[in-house]
């Protein structure tokens, strides 16, 4: 929808995990903030909020994106996805991804984990599922625990593709 | 790390874009904002008015043609890595781009977006200027082209002005024949370049017939190499690599130090990237 003249605050409506959420939010309300703060999913860490250690990302409209170098005016109209739909609330299991970081105790803090698995999530494993496709795949984010040796094995198990690299 | 209070407004069209630019007291685009919003996170930056152009609907797309490739002002940087159209005419787009931020920032961060940033450590503003690329602009008297190589004037500095929005960036075909190549030496992948080079190279008979070289991250604006270019001319595998290396580093006189690399590094590092951009060039071209 047009916007013309200048305004402070918007009226947005987005899909969270597929649950449908109208507000109207500052237009400076980045959408990290967005969804910790006013749809009250904190599965999403704040980390750097400058775009460089990708706790934040989420998936909009399929594509993995860093949540505090975007707007929520940015994000109207679109669909999200956060960690949170990976396995919702009532799931009696893990997402097989979730669960292969588990099994190769690909995390230890968890803090950056949130966006990996969204990262992971968005894109199609037949493009990535190469070792040095992974660690390309996986630059875009920071964990400052594990070395990455686990979380490389982790997606490697799940995508069914060589573990050793 | 939360931007300040703006306004904001939502245009349709470009010329929408262009007046609300030229209402505000300090007016910014935003595109993707990957380069912005961080920059208004840290307010590093003064924003009045952000003029969203996301959801202006007369840009151009890509637009690939035997002649060259257009890319509009909201495509995104992952839109062109992924264009086969656009990689097999222009080459230097998809190996650029391999290098710019991560998955995550090229879903959002859009070409003509980095091209009017002017960061001078990134790899599409000297692209554009080895490539010959014209930039598209319009403004409240219309539409202008600048030519790359007088688009770029120093760190975060374009020929553009206030009320002005980068509407599209044309890079011409690669030569036939051509090796392009980009190649940096960073911290990190996906970091910005401690020092980088974008080479153009047309080979014959064993030899380079002629090169387009730019640095970037080495000194302000990217420009083209000179002397690099004069010393390429010719050389071929046998030849000493000293004297590309000597041209090279009488091109970059105006690198700085920072915290990660002196001035010297800078310098020896765009000679090393340029003798190896001349050998994969002469080693690729024989083959193809």
């Amino acid at each position: 929808m047009t916007i013309l003249e200048p305004v402070s605050e918007v009226d947005v409506e987005v899909t969270v995990n597929g649950r449908s959420h109208r507000h109207r939010v500052a237009a400076r309300l980045l959408l990290s903030d967005y969804i910790r703060d006013t749809v009250g999913l904190t599965g999403t860490h704040l980390g750097c909020e400058h775009g460089y250690c990708g706790a934040c990302t989420v998936i909009v409209d399929g594509d993995a994106v860093r949540s505090c170098l975007m707007l929520t005016v940015q994000a109207d109209g679109a669909e999200i996805r956060t960690v949170e739909d990976l396995a919702p609330e009532g799931a009696s299991s893990l997402s097989p991804m979730q669960q292969s970081f588990h099994d190769n105790h690909a995390l230890q803090c968890g803090f950056c984990t949130a966006g990996i698995l969204m990262t992971l999530e968005s894109v199609d494993p037949t493009d990535w599922s190469e070792p040095e496709r992974i660690i390309e795949l996986l630059s875009g984010n920071l964990c400052r625990c594990t070395g990455y040796q686990n979380i490389v094995a982790a997606v490697a198990q799940a995508w069914n593709s060589e573990g050793d690299v | 790390m939360k931007p300040a209070p703006f306004d904001y407004c939502r245009p349709a069209t470009v010329v929408e874009a262009v007046e609300a630019l030229g209402s505000a007291e300090s007016g910014r685009v935003l595109a993707g904002g990957q380069s912005l919003i961080p920059a208004m996170n840290f307010r590093l930056t003064d924003v009045s008015l952000l003029v969203d152009i996301g959801h202006v609907t007369d840009l151009p797309g890509v637009d690939t043609e035997v002649a060259g490739v257009t890319v509009g002002a909201t495509a995104t940087q992952s839109r062109v890595l992924n264009d086969d159209d656009a990689a097999r005419v222009v080459p230097g787009l998809r190996a650029a781009l391999r290098h710019v931020g991560h998955l995550q920032i090229r879903n959002r961060g859009t070409v003509c977006g980095s091209i009017a940033h002017a960061d001078p450590a990134a790899e599409l503003p000297a692209l554009a200027v080895a490539a010959g690329a014209v930039i598209g602009i319009t403004g409240p008297d219309g539409h202008r082209t600048v030519a790359a190589s007088d688009f770029f004037l120093g760190p975060f500095w374009t020929a553009l002005s206030d009320a002005e929005v980068v509407t599209e960036v044309h890079f011409p075909a690669a030569p036939v024949g051509s090796v392009t190549s980009v190649d940096e030496i960073s911290r990190r992948a996906g970091d910005f370049a401690v020092a980088g080079l974008v080479a153009v190279i047309e080979v014959g008979d064993g030899a380079v017939r002629s090169a387009r070289l730019v640095g970037f991250g080495v000194g302000g604006a990217p420009a083209r190499l000179a002397s690099a270019e004069a010393a390429m001319a010719g050389w071929a595998p046998d030849h000493p690599d000293r004297r590309l290396m000597e041209a090279a580093v009488e091109d970059t006189a105006d690198a700085f130090d920072d915290i990660h690399a002196t001035a010297w590094y800078r310098r020896e590092a765009v000679a090393t990237l340029l003798v190896r951009a001349a050998r994969r060039a002469l080693a690729n071209g024989e083959t193809s």
